[in-house]
C-alpha cells in the first residue's frame, strides 16, 4: 500500500509505469524499483527458494535483496530491489512451475531434512546406470533466471580514465572525501551504486536530508568531481587498476571503466546483518533497513502490526518509522537489554512472533542486529579484516599507501564525524595521489614539468566502532544463506562431519557461494561455523570476497567487439570478384576464386597473379646484416652478392624449426627479409631480442614494412611476359636469373623489388610494391595479361600447387617438436658454421640420428586423398602421419605430404594409413619432395 | 624416452649426479606390496538409506576424516593435500597395503588447484601417451562414485573443441585419429553437428572466428572437484593415513643422497620417502630437496557466472578463443582461459583476464551478453616446457614428485596417484609413466604435448 | 594491472610488455657430452622459480619495442627496477 507523501520520497506520483508481474498488469512510479512498486501493489511473495522452494518476500529491498532476483524481459537474474522500474517491464519469478503461488517442487519442504547439504554426495552413487538420468533431474533444481536465444541488440562500451582519486560509496564519508580531495587539487571520481548519492542520509531525519543537499550541492558544484551513480567499483587490481561498472549511462546498456586511480578511498559502508532464527525466511521478516527504504524513499508501507527485534540506534529509528507510517508497533524486542527472538511462524507468510514464551501476532518482525563491512576492495589491497568482538564485526587493518578507508566500514559516528572523517581521508588521498602524478610526469618524457602541488596529511579524527552485542543466532536455527537454502544447523552438521575449517564447510554446504556471495552471511556463517567446532569467531577468520564486488554483465566487460582485421590494399578487389574469404590469423584473405583447382591450371598453363601481401618483410640495413643472417638462419649467407635471394630456415634454441623464407641483398648494406604470413611478428622480436640483448654491438637496423609493401606474386610461363609489359626492368633469364634481386619501377610505380622466386614450382616473380599503390599495380597486371590468359589467384591454389612442388609449410608439416633436420633440407643446414640459434640442438639431433622425417607420399590408389592427419601405423603403433593432402590437378592424382618414423623414410617404402573411415590405404614413399617437376626446370625457365 | 628406470641408473657415473636416477632398490627403501580392499566401516558408509535413516534420527553423521597428532616417524610423507596428494595416499594404502602415511597440507585440503580448476575431464589428448594416461584417469573417474562411496557428480556430457581455422581444424583432426586408433570415442563434427548439440552457439560463417568445425569427445565432462578431493581423503583417512592440515612444510632433510626427513610447522617427522604433490608451489618444495625442476609457476585464471536454467550440456572449448565453458548442475557457466602472461604466485586475478574472457565467450554465444560475471578467483599451475607432468623418482634419493601439472592436474589426480603409487610402492615406472619422467629434459626427449596448442583443456 | 615505469616511455600499462622469462646467459657451446647437453638444457627449460624478487626480462613490444630487464616480486608484482637491457645498475 503506499503511503500519503513522505518528505524524502523519491518516486514521482504523477508519472505512472504500467508493468506486469507475472502476466499481470501492475503499476509503479517514475523512481519506484521494481520491488518497491510491487510492494505498493500489495506483493508480498516474490520467489521461491533454491532447494526447499519455500516463498520469500523481501529482506533488504537493495541490490543485495536474495529473494527479489527476477526475470525482466530477456534479463536473468535482475536485482529487482535495486532496479529502477520502467514502463511495460515484464517483470516474473524464476524457477517456479507451474506458478508462483502453486510451485510443484515445494513438495521439497516435506522431505526437507532429507536434502541437507551435500546429500547429493551421499546418493544416486549406485546403480550406476541410473546416474544420467539422477543428473538431469539435479539439474533441473538449477537456480535462476532463462536465457534467451534472440541475439541482444545491445550495446556495451568501455572507457579508460586517468583520474587522481577514485572513491567507492558516496554517502556522507565519501562525498565529504571526493569534496576534500578534489578543493586539493586532485581529480576525482565519485562511484556511487545506488541511483542518488547519499547513503542512509537519503532515508534518515530531516537534518540528514538538510546535510545530505548541502553535501550533493558542494560534489555538483565541483569540477574536478566526476559522479558515477548507478555504477559500482567492482574491483581493485595490482597498481590501483579500478574496475568500475556503469550501469546505464545513456546510449549504451552498460560501460566498463578500466580506471588507473592514483589513490583509491573505499567508503562502502555496512551491509546489515540478517538474524537467525527459525523461520526468519518468511515473507513479511525484513531488515531495519528494508522498511527504511520502503517507507521513506517509496512511500511504501511495509505491514500492519509490526514487531522490531533492535539492538543499534537504527533499529530504534526503523520502529520510529513505522509507527510514523501507521504501521502498528506491536511489540519492540530491545537486545541491548537483554530481550530476543525465539522465532516466526506463519503458512507462506508472517503471522506470530514467538519473544521469550509469547506469540503475537504480526505480519512484519523488523530485525537490526548489526552490521558487516564489506571488504571486497580491501581484500585485494592485500588488507585481512580482523574481529572486534566489542562491536560485534570485522574491521579493515593492513593497508596500502595508495588505498585508503573511511565512513561506516571503519567505525560509527554522527553525520558531522563522518564527514570529518572523510573529509581528512579525501585531503590524504589528494596528497598521495598528487605525489604519485608528479612523479609520473617526470618520467614521461613528453610531458609538461609536474604542476608541484604539495599537500600536507592530516591525521583522521577518531571514528571507532560503536559497541554493539554479538548477536548472530537464536535459540532456534534457521536460514543463514537464503539464496542456497542454508540453515544454521546444516553449518553445524558439516562441522560436525569433519568439514571443520570455514572453507571447507563453505565448500561443503555452498554457503555464500550464492548470487549474493555472502555478503548478507557472511557474518553469521563464520559466527555459527566458529559456534559449532568451538572456537572463536576472530580464530575462524572471514572468508575471501571475490571480485567482481557485484556481479558484471558479459556484455559490460566484452565491450564492443573490437578485434583487429588485417587487409592487404587489393582486398576489395578481390571482394569484388567473388573471393571466399579464409581467416588467416589477423588477416582476411583470398582462399579461392571460385575454382581453385582452375586457377591451378591456369598457373601452369598461363598465368596468374596472387595477393601475398600478408608474407612478413623486414627491412634490414647495416655492416653486420651477414653476422645477423648467419646467427638467425641455419645456412649461410656471408657470401650472398648484391642482386641475389637465398632461403633459410630459422630454428629456435631448441632447435625447433619455427620459421623460413628468403632474404634479398638489395645494395650494399642493404637487405630485404621475408618471412611467413603468421611468423611475421615473431620474427621481427625475435630478432630484435637477439640485436639488443645479445648482439648490441651488431649494426644493424631493422624496420618491419610488412605494411609499407603490398606483394604479389606473378607466376607461370606467361609471367615474365607480362611483367616486362609493365616494367623497364630486364627480365630476361640470363640478365634477372632465378633467386635474383632487382629494384625499379614497375607499372610507373618507383621504389619495387622485384625477386624471382616461386613457391609455385614455375617461372615466377615476387613484387613487392609501396602498398599505396598496389591496387594500381594488380589492376594493370589483369589488363596488361588479358590476352595473356592472366587470373587471380587464392590460397588455395597454392597450397596444391606448393604441395605439388613439396615445399613443407612451417606449423603444418611441422610441429612444436620438428627439429631442422626432420625436414630433409640437410644442405640448408651449416654445422660448420661458428654460432647461429638452435646450432648444438641441431649438432646433437645429426649426431643421435634424426628419428622422423618429412617426405612426399602417394596413395597407391590415386583416387584417395587422405584427410590431413591421417595416422600412419605398423600395426597398432603409429608411425607417423600425413601433414598435408590434395588432389593435384596437374597430375591428376593424390599428392602428400606426411611425417614418418626414419626406418620408413626410404624411397618406395609402403606405408599403412588408417583413413578417417577406419579403412587403410596403402601409399608410397616418394623419392623427391616434389611430386611434379622435381629438377625444377619450369622454374627456371 | 621408454627407457627403464634401471637403465637410467646404468648411465656412465661422469655424468652429473643429479642427473643419475638412483633405484629405489639401492636405498633399502622397497616396500611390500599387496592388494587392500577399500573397507569404508559399514557405520560410515553412504547411501539413500543413510540419508533417510539421518533425516528421521537427525543424528550427526560420521566424521568424514579424523584429527591425528603428528607421528614422529611416517613410511611415506606426502606433501600436499590437494586430490594428487590425497590419491597417492589412497591407492598406497588401497593397492599397497601402505598407510603409514602422512599427507600434510599447509591449509585445509583442495585449498590449492584441486579446489580452483574448472573440474574438466576428458582423454582426448594428441599423443599416444598422453591419452592412455587420461584415459586411465577417466576409466578411473567412472568408477570413482561406487568404488570409493561418494558421488563425485561425474558428467559425461561430452567435450567439444571448437575449430575456427585450417590449422586448428587439422589439430583437431589429428587428435581424433590418435585417439580413434587408441580406441577412444573421439570425432570432428561440422558446424551443423555442433549447432544440434548447442543450439545458442553462432555457427554462421560471417563471424570474426567463423566456426569450421570441432572436436567431438562424448565421454568428457565435468565433475565436483572438491567431492573428488573428499572422497580420496575419506577413503584414505579410512585406510589409517593420517590427514595434517594447517601444517606447513618448512624443509627436507636430506642426507647424502637420501631423504630422511621432513620440518614441518607443527615439528619434525623422520620418513624415508617424500612425495611433492604441491603443483604450484612444487618448485619451492622441491627447492628444499635441492631439486632443481624445468618448472614455472603461472596464475591460471577462472570465473563463474550468476547461475540461469540448463541450456548447456557440453564443455566448450575454444582454443583459437583462448576459452572454455561448462554449465554446473547447479546452472553457473564456469569459464577458463590459457594462463596468464608472465610467471607469478599471485592469485589476485586481473581484469584483463575477464574482459577477454567475456568478449571470447560472446563471440561463441552472442546470446549470453545479459549473463553477470559473479566471480573469478585464480590457481596456480607449475608450468613445464612440454605440457606434460612429471612423475616419478628424482635424483635425491626417496625425493619423488608428483608436479608439473599445468593446466590439466585435475583430470588426471585419480591415475597420477595410482601411479605414483605404484612408482612408490614397486621401486618400477609403471609404463603409463614412462614418457614423464624428470631426465626427459635433460635427454632432450620432451613429449609430444608440446605440439598441441597451449589450450586444450 | 600493472603499471611498469618504463626508462624510455614513462608509467605505461602492463598489457604493452610481454614477459619473456627470468634473465639467463646464453652458455657457450661446450661439445656434445651429456654435461654440455644438460647445461644447454638447463638454458632451454630451466629457470628459478622462487617466490620473491627476480630478475626477469621483458618486452615493450606495444611502446618502445626495447627489451627491459625488471626486477619484480612473483608474489606481489611489486616492481622494485626496470632498466633498458643489460644496463641493470
Amino acid at each position: 500500500m503506499r503511503l500519503s507523501p513522505q518528505s524524502g520520497e523519491i518516486i514521482d506520483r504523477s508519472s505512472p509505469l504500467p508493468f506486469t508481474w507475472n502476466g499481470k498488469p501492475l503499476t509503479g512510479h517514475v523512481g519506484d524499483t521494481i520491488v518497491s512498486a510491487m510492494a505498493a501493489s500489495g506483493v508480498k511473495v516474490f520467489s521461491r527458494s533454491l532447494k526447499y522452494h519455500r516463498k520469500r518476500g523481501i529482506l533488504t529491498a537493495n541490490y543485495l535483496d536474495p529473494n527479489t532476483i527476477l526475470q525482466v524481459d530477456d534479463e536473468p537474474n535482475v536485482r529487482a530491489g535495486h532496479r529502477r522500474l520502467e514502463a511495460g517491464m515484464n517483470v516474473s519469478s524464476q524457477n517456479t512451475w507451474p506458478s508462483l503461488e502453486f510451485d510443484v517442487k515445494s513438495a521439497n519442504q516435506a522431505v526437507g531434512r532429507f536434502l541437507a547439504p551435500g546429500f547429493y554426495y551421499k546418493t544416486f552413487i549406485s546403480p550406476r546406470p541410473m546416474w544420467p538420468m539422477y543428473q538431469r533431474v539435479l539439474r533441473r533444481f538449477s537456480h535462476g533466471g532463462r536465457i534467451d536465444d534472440q541475439v541482444t541488440s545491445d550495446h556495451y562500451d568501455k572507457r579508460y580514465a586517468h583520474p587522481d582519486v577514485v572513491v567507492a560509496g558516496a554517502g556522507p564519508a565519501g562525498m565529504a572525501a571526493a569534496i576534500a580531495a578534489a578543493k586539493a587539487g586532485a581529480s576525482v571520481m565519485l562511484v556511487e551504486e545506488e541511483y542518488r548519492l547519499g547513503g542512509h542520509l537519503r532515508y534518515g531525519s530531516a537534518d540528514d536530508l538538510e546535510a545530505l543537499a548541502t553535501l550533493l550541492a558542494e560534489v555538483e558544484a565541483n569540477n574536478n568531481i566526476e559522479v558515477l551513480a548507478n555504477s559500482v567499483v567492482g574491483a581493485r587490481y595490482d597498481d590501483n587498476w579500478i574496475m568500475i561498472n556503469q550501469r546505464d549511462p545513456g546510449h549504451v546498456r552498460e560501460r566498463l571503466i578500466s580506471a588507473r586511480a592514483k589513490t583509491l578511498v573505499v567508503a562502502a559502508g555496512t551491509i546489515e546483518r540478517p538474524y537467525v532464527f527459525e523461520g526468519n525466511d518468511l515473507p513479511g521478516v525484513m531488515l531495519s533497513g528494508a522498511v527504511r527504504r520502503l517507507i521513506n524513499l517509496y512511500a511504501v508501507k511495509p505491514g500492519e502490526r509490526a514487531v522490531v527485534f533492535t539492538a543499534n540506534p537504527e533499529g530504534d529509528l526503523a520502529a520510529q518509522d513505522l509507527s510514523r507510517a501507521g504501521v502498528e508497533v506491536v511489540e519492540v524486542v530491545d537486545a541491548r537489554s537483554g530481550g530476543d527472538l525465539v522465532g516466526a511462524k506463519g503458512r507462506g507468510k508472517l503471522s506470530t512472533v514467538e519473544v521469550g514464551d509469547r506469540s503475537v501476532d504480526a505480519d512484519l518482525l523488523v530485525t537490526s542486529v548489526g552490521w558487516t563491512a564489506p571488504t571486497s576492495l580491501l581484500n585485494m589491497a592485500g588488507c585481512r579484516p580482523v574481529y572486534d568482538q566489542g562491536a560485534a564485526r570485522f574491521v579493515p587493518t593492513d593497508l596500502p599507501d595508495d588505498v585508503l578507508v573511511t565512513g561506516g566500514m571503519v567505525g560509527d559516528g554522527s553525520t558531522e564525524q563522518l564527514v570529518a572523517h572523510g573529509s581528512v581521508i579525501g585531503t590524504n588521498a589528494a596528497a598521495r595521489a598528487l605525489k604519485i602524478r608528479a612523479r609520473w610526469q617526470r618520467l614521461t618524457p613528453s610531458a609538461l614539468p609536474p604542476a608541484l602541488v604539495e599537500v600536507v596529511e592530516e591525521s583522521a579524527p577518531d571514528l571507532l566502532p560503536q559497541a554493539h552485542p554479538e548477536l548472530y543466532r537464536a535459540s532456534t536455527h534457521g536460514f543463514v544463506d537464503y539464496s542456497e537454502d542454508i540453515k544454521s544447523k546444516d553449518l553445524i552438521s558439516a562441522a560436525n562431519e569433519g568439514y571443520n575449517l570455514m572453507e571447507l564447510n563453505k565448500r561443503y554446504t555452498t554457503v555464500t557461494m550464492g548470487p549474493i556471495q555472502g555478503k548478507l552471511e557472511v557474518a553469521n556463517a563464520v559466527a555459527i561455523h566458529a559456534e559449532a567446532t568451538g572456537r572463536s569467531i576472530a580464530e575462524t577468520g572471514t572468508t575471501t570476497w571475490r571480485p567482481p564486488y557485484a556481479p558484471t554483465s558479459l556484455g559490460a566487460l566484452s565491450g564492443a567487439e573490437m578485434d583487429p582485421v588485417r587487409y592487404s590494399p587489393m582486398h576489395q578487389w578481390h571482394v569484388a570478384r567473388g573471393a571466399t574469404p579464409l581467416v588467416a590469423g589477423m588477416w582476411i584473405r583470398p582462399e579461392h576464386y571460385g575454382d581453385p583447382a582452375a586457377e591451378v591450371r591456369n598457373v601452369r598453363a598461363k598465368v596468374g597473379i596472387i595477393d601475398v601481401s600478408p608474407l612478413g618483410k623486414l627491412d634490414l640495413r647495416g655492416t653486420d646484416v651477414p653476422k645477423l643472417l648467419n646467427f638467425v638462419y641455419t645456412n649461410k649467407w656471408s657470401k650472398l652478392t648484391v642482386g641475389s635471394v637465398r632461403y633459410g630456415v630459422m630454428c629456435a634454441e631448441d632447435g625447433v624449426v619455427m620459421d623460413d623464407g628468403v632474404v634479398g641483398h638489395l645494395g650494399e648494406d642493404r637487405y630485404l627479409m621475408t618471412t611467413t604470413s603468421g611468423g611475421a611478428g615473431l620474427v621481427w622480436n625475435w630478432i630484435d631480442d637477439w640485436l639488443q640483448t645479445t648482439h648490441p654491438d651488431w649494426d644493424v637496423t631493422m624496420t618491419a614494412v610488412t605494411d609499407g609493401f603490398a606483394s604479389i606474386n606473378i607466376a607461370g610461363p606467361n609471367s615474365r611476359e607480362l611483367l616486362g609489359r609493365l616494367t623497364e626492368v630486364d627480365l630476361d633469364k640470363e640478365a634477372f636469373g632465378y633467386m635474383k634481386v632487382r629494384e625499379g619501377t614497375v607499372a610507373d610505380v618507383d621504389g619495387c623489388v622485384i625477386w624471382r622466386i616461386g613457391f609455385t614450382g614455375e617461372l615466377s616473380y615476387e613484387v613487392h610494391v609501396p602498398a599505396g599503390y598496389a591496387l594500381h599495380l594488380w589492376k594493370a597486371l589483369m589488363e596488361k595479361g588479358q590476352d595473356l590468359g592472366v587470373a587471380p589467384f587464392g590460397v588455395e591454389a597454392q597450397r596444391i600447387m606448393r604441395l605439388e612442388k613439396g615445399h613443407f609449410i612451417v606449423g603444418q608439416d611441422t610441429d612444436g617438436l620438428t627439429q631442422g633436420f626432420s625436414l630433409g633440407l640437410d644442405w640448408a643446414i651449416k654445422l660448420d658454421k661458428d654460432d647461429f640459434a638452435g646450432k648444438p640442438e641441431l649438432e646433437w639431433q645429426a649426431a643421435d640420428g634424426v628419428q622422423s622425417r618429412i617426405v612426399a607420399i602417394q596413395p597407391v590408389d590415386p583416387t584417395v586423398v587422405p584427410e590431413e592427419a591421417s595416422q600412419i601405423l605398423e600395426g597398432t603403433d603409429i608411425v607417423g602421419r600425413i601433414t598435408s593432402s590434395r588432389m593435384s590437378p596437374t597430375l591428376g592424382r593424390s599428392i602428400c605430404l606426411g611425417v614418418v618414423a626414419d626406418h620408413l623414410k626410404e624411397p618406395g617404402t609402403i606405408l599403412n594409413v588408417r583413413l578417417g573411415n577406419g579403412e587403410t590405404a596403402k601409399a608410397a614413399v616418394m623419392e623427391h619432395h616434389a611430386h611434379f617437376d622435381p629438377q625444377g626446370e619450369r622454374l627456371r625457365g | 624416452m621408454g627407457k627403464s628406470y634401471e637403465h637410467a641408473d646404468a648411465a656412465p657415473k661422469t655424468r652429473v649426479s643429479r642427473i643419475r636416477l638412483p633405484t629405489i632398490h639401492d636405498q633399502g627403501t622397497h616396500l611390500p606390496t599387496s592388494k587392500v580392499p577399500l573397507r569404508i566401516p559399514a557405520g560410515r558408509k553412504f547411501s539413500a538409506l543413510s540419508l533417510v535413516r539421518k533425516g528421521m534420527t537427525g543424528g550427526d553423521w560420521p566424521l568424514v576424516w579424523r584429527h591425528h597428532e603428528l607421528a614422529p616417524t611416517y613410511d611415506v610423507v606426502i606433501v600436499g593435500g590437494g586430490l594428487h596428494g590425497l590419491a597417492t595416499a589412497h591407492y598406497l594404502a588401497q593397492n599397497h597395503g601402505i598407510a603409514n602415511v602422512a599427507v600434510i597440507e599447509k591449509s585445509y585440503i583442495g585449498s590449492g588447484g584441486s579446489g580452483r580448476n574448472t573440474a574438466i575431464i576428458r582423454s582426448n589428448y594428441l599423443t599416444p601417451e598422453g591419452v592412455a594416461f587420461y584415459n586411465r584417469s577417466v576409466q578411473l573417474f567412472e568408477q570413482l562414485s561406487q568404488d570409493l562411496n561418494f558421488n563425485v557428480m561425474f558428467e559425461q556430457r561430452g567435450h567439444m573443441t571448437l575449430a575456427h581455422s585450417d590449422a586448428s581444424l587439422r589439430t583437431m583432426r589429428w587428435r581424433a585419429e590418435v585417439n580413434k586408433v587408441q580406441g577412444i570415442d573421439s570425432q570432428v563434427i561440422d558446424p551443423d553437428e555442433i549447432a544440434k548439440l548447442v543450439p545458442l552457439m553462432d555457427v554462421s560463417a560471417n563471424t570474426r572466428y567463423p566456426i569450421l568445425g570441432a572436436l567431438w569427445h562424448p565421454p568428457g565432462g565435468i565433475a565436483r572437484h572438491d567431492a573428488v578431493v573428499w572422497t580420496y581423503a575419506r577413503s584414505a583417512d579410512a585406510a589409517g593415513v593420517h590427514l595434517h592440515m594447517n601444517t606447513e612444510v618448512t624443509g627436507i632433510e636430506v642426507k647424502g643422497d637420501q631423504v630422511i626427513g621432513v620440518q614441518t610447522s607443527r615439528g619434525d617427522i623422520s620418513t624415508p620417502i617424500v612425495i611433492n604433490c604441491t603443483a604450484g608451489w612444487s618448485s619451492i618444495i622441491s627447492d628444499m630437496a635441492g631439486v632443481k625442476m624445468p618448472i614455472h609457476t603461472r596464475p591460471l585464471q577462472a570465473a563463474v557466472t550468476e547461475p540461469v536454467k540448463a541450456f548447456l550440456d557440453p564443455v566448450i572449448v575454444s582454443g583459437s578463443l583462448h576459452v572454455y565453458v561448462s554449465q554446473t548442475a547447479r546452472g553457473e557457466l564456469v569459464f577458463g582461459a590459457a594462463t596468464d602472461p608472465f610467471a607469478s604466485y599471485s592469485t589476485r586475478g586481473s581484469l584483463e583476464f575477464i574482459e577477454s574472457l567475456a568478449g571470447h565467450v560472446l563471440q561463441l554465444m552472442p546470446s549470453l551478453a545479459k549473463m553477470r560475471l559473479l566471480r573469478q578467483w585464480a590457481g596456480l599451475c607449475d608450468m613445464t616446457p612440454d605440457f606434460s607432468p612429471i612423475i616419478g623418482p628424482t635424483p635425491v634419493g626417496g625425493f619423488y614428485v608428483d608436479v608439473g601439472w599445468g593446466t590439466y592436474g585435475f583430470k588426471a589426480g585419480p591415475v597420477a596417484g595410482e601411479q605414483t603409487a605404484e612408482a612408490v610402492a614397486t621401486g618400477r615406472i609403471p609404463e603409463l609413466i614412462k614418457a614423464f619422467q624428470l631426465d626427459r629434459f635433460e635427454k632432450g626427449a620432451l613429449t609430444g604435448e608440446k605440439g598441441a596448442a597451449a589450450v586444450g583443456h | 594491472m600493472l603499471l611498469i615505469e618504463c626508462p624510455h616511455c614513462g608509467p605505461r600499462n602492463g598489457t604493452e610488455f610481454t614477459y619473456s622469462g627470468k634473465i639467463q646467459p646464453r652458455p657457450v657451446m661446450k661439445g656434445s657430452d651429456f654435461e654440455a647437453r644438460a647445461e644447454w638444457r638447463r638454458y632451454l627449460y630451466e629457470e628459478d622459480n622462487f617466490a620473491g624478487f627476480a630478475k626477469e626480462r621483458w618486452f615493450h613490444g606495444n611502446g618502445c619495442r626495447k627489451f627491459l630487464d625488471i626486477e619484480r616480486h612473483s608474489v606481489t608484482n611489486e616492481i622494485s627496477s626496470v632498466s633498458p637491457a643489460g644496463e641493470a645498475s
